[in-house]
């Protein structure tokens, strides 16, 4: 029970940093190599926030709203220059911004390993199906299953939602309309940007944090995004919530091996289905 | 055939520089990093090859390199087979882990192609890190990598190893210069300006990456076979994407596509690496900015911006 417990938690913070990423590829076509970065950022400021104030709830307004500030800055002075050259520019780009992120980090807050404090009120452990499941998982579960409802609200109820979905099919045609396509990008990059300080800030706690886990975490993302089909938001809850369940079980199995087990489900996704593999084949032209 | 006239040049300049380095300094410390700048130059060509002229950002690069260091040391320390053996097969298997890859990131394109390249890195990286232990060292990498071994010539010494790779090095470039004017060369910017068209023309394109691929490939499994060489010394840290991404930014900052480019990215990259990183312990992070500002402010790079002003001086003088 506590390995699906974990599981769950698991896929639920990939959900949360995956879904900033796919947003932003889904909605700019760039896929920002630097989330991972900002996930770090994430969980530095969260915890430094917490340390310094005691309150976790700050921590994690403050890391998403910075980070997510940041991403705002990152599109409108780099990224936003880069829109009609090949796309490489823009992955090359991100990448540097890796650099950047990193050294950042490493100024401020040291080589060493940090600890954010459990948040008290849910630092305890509850008695379920028979086993002792920390709260904090179960907060985590259910904060992730919160956070996927909402954005499906957001992007297909809301009025943003909609212009979203219609400057990311049609741009051009939105700034005919006379609606801002620009700053529409600007804000739906802050906003996936901020969703990868909030993962950070929320996995603070139950990781050490240090400056490799962004592009550790980052890879299994990526992973995450090409199983559930780029662009895809339900594809990405379905994806997270399984690799989340392969590292879980793998973890309490055979440890040893469960990179190579992520790794083994995306080549077979790739040799079976290139498109991901809970998205529909699109027709090109 | 039909070399630009500014490659040639560029190339004759370079070769008095290269033969006359040694009777310049003596010092180890220079003749090393120079022969390491002509080594991560075949890489960054080799790499560039895909890059530059197909337009395919792979991130998966490292694990050529890696390979090829790996492939040398395994096969003169276990095998006990002499130094030629291992560059052979170091080229061997960098090529066929390429064709295996291609296999794999070819059949999705633009930015899943870097993704799966990366992905596929990482897992090789994961293996010699810790999976494949017995046979990588682990962590620890493994030590003692050999040096060639012709006509009794002592290539410890740092000397007489410049020249060994400074002839692979011209070599390669010729090579490379030869393939880039010849018909696939061709074909292969037709790829990148306009890939159905180059279908429509009768090229199976798919192939044509795929070679290239592979030949990329091998070229960096040369130039990682000869770094293991030049520090006696491989680790996974070759096999990690940080070592992709340095490839990326050197070919980049020196001009991608161009035959010289990556040449001069990787001596910006040394040379800033080796004034930034005396003045500060965050140089990484300076670079980085120098990369976005690059990436933003000069697309082409540093020699690609040069090749396109001499181009407008020129086509101006022709108009007068």
């Amino acid at each position: 029970m506590s390995t699906i417990i974990i599981g769950l938690s698991l896929g639920m913070l990939l959900f949360l940093l995956a879904s900033g990423l796919t947003l932003i590829f889904g909605m700019l076509g760039v896929i920002n190599f630097a989330h991972g970065a900002l996930y770090m950022l994430g969980a530095y400021l969260s915890f430094d926030i917490a340390h310094r104030t005691g309150s976790f709830a700050l921590g994690v307004i403050v890391a998403t709203v910075v980070v997510g500030l940041a991403g705002i800055a990152m599109e409108r002075f780099a990224l936003r220059p880069l829109y009609n050259r090949p796309h490489f520019y823009q992955l090359v780009l991100t990448f540097g911004f890796i650099l950047v992120l990193t050294e950042a980090v490493k100024l401020f807050w040291g080589l060493g390993y940090k600890e954010a404090p459990m948040p008290a009120l849910l630092s305890g452990s509850v008695d379920m199906f028979g086993s002792t499941i920390p709260v904090y998982r179960l907060f985590v579960i259910g904060f992730g299953a919160a956070a996927a409802i909402g954005l499906f609200a957001a992007l297909e109820r809301s009025t943003f939602g909609m212009l979203v979905r219609a400057a990311s099919s049609d741009s051009e045609m939105v700034q005919t309309l006379g609606l801002p396509a620009s700053t529409i990008r600007t804000a739906v990059f802050g906003f996936g940007a901020g969703l990868a300080g909030l993962a950070g800030a929320i996995a603070a706690p139950l990781f050490p944090i240090e400056l490799g886990m962004g592009t550790n975490t980052i890879i299994d993302c990526f992973i995450v995004v090409i199983l559930g089909g780029l662009g895809n938001i339900r594809g990405v809850v379905a994806a997270a919530l399984l690799i989340g369940m392969v590292r879980a079980i793998g973890y309490t199995f055979m440890p040893s091996w469960v990179d190579v087990l992520t790794f083994a489900m995306l080549i077979a996704t790739l040799l079976t289905r290139p498109q991901g593999l809970f998205s529909r084949p699109v027709r090109s032209a | 055939m039909n070399l630009s006239r500014f490659d040639v040049l560029i190339g004759l300049l370079m070769m008095p520089v290269i033969f006359a380095l040694p009777f310049l300094t003596q010092d180890d410390f220079y003749l090393n990093l120079a022969t390491l700048v002509m080594i991560w130059s075949i890489f960054a060509v080799g790499f560039d090859f895909v890059f530059g002229s197909l337009g395919m950002v792979s991130f998966g690069h490292a694990s050529f390199l890696g390979i090829g260091g790996y492939a040398l040391a395994i096969v003169t320390q276990r095998f006990g087979l002499p130094f030629e053996a291992g560059v052979l097969a170091a080229i061997i298997l960098a090529a066929f882990c390429a064709w295996v890859f291609s296999f794999f990131a070819l059949r999705v394109s633009g930015i899943f192609f870097a993704l799966v390249t990366l992905a596929l890195s990482q897992l090789l990286y994961i293996l010699a890190d810790s999976k494949l232990r017995e046979w990588t060292g682990g962590a620890d990498g493994l030590p003692g990598v050999a040096r060639p071994e012709i006509l009794g010539i002592d290539f410890f010494s740092s000397l007489n190893f410049y020249w060994y790779v400074a002839a692979i090095f011209v070599l390669v470039m010729a090579a490379i210069a030869m393939v880039r004017s010849s018909p696939f060369g061709r074909v292969i910017r037709g790829i990148q300006q306009n890939e159905i068209r180059t279908q429509q023309l009768g090229y199976d394109t798919h192939r044509i990456k795929q070679i290239t691929f592979l030949v990329s490939g091998a070229i960096s499994g040369l130039a990682g076979a000869l770094l293991g060489s030049l520090l006696m010394y491989v680790n996974p840290q070759m096999l990690h994407w940080s070592t992709s991404g340095d490839v990326i930014i050197m070919t980049l900052l020196g001009g991608a596509g161009t035959l010289w480019g990556p040449v001069a990215g990787v001596m910006i990259f040394e040379i800033l690496k080796e004034w930034l990183s005396g003045w500060t312990p965050y140089w990484y992070g300076i670079l980085g900015i120098i990369f976005i500002l690059v990436t933003l402010y000069f697309p082409k790079g540093v020699l690609g911006e040069i090749q396109a002003f001499a181009g407008r001086i020129r086509r101006r003088g022709g108009k007068s």
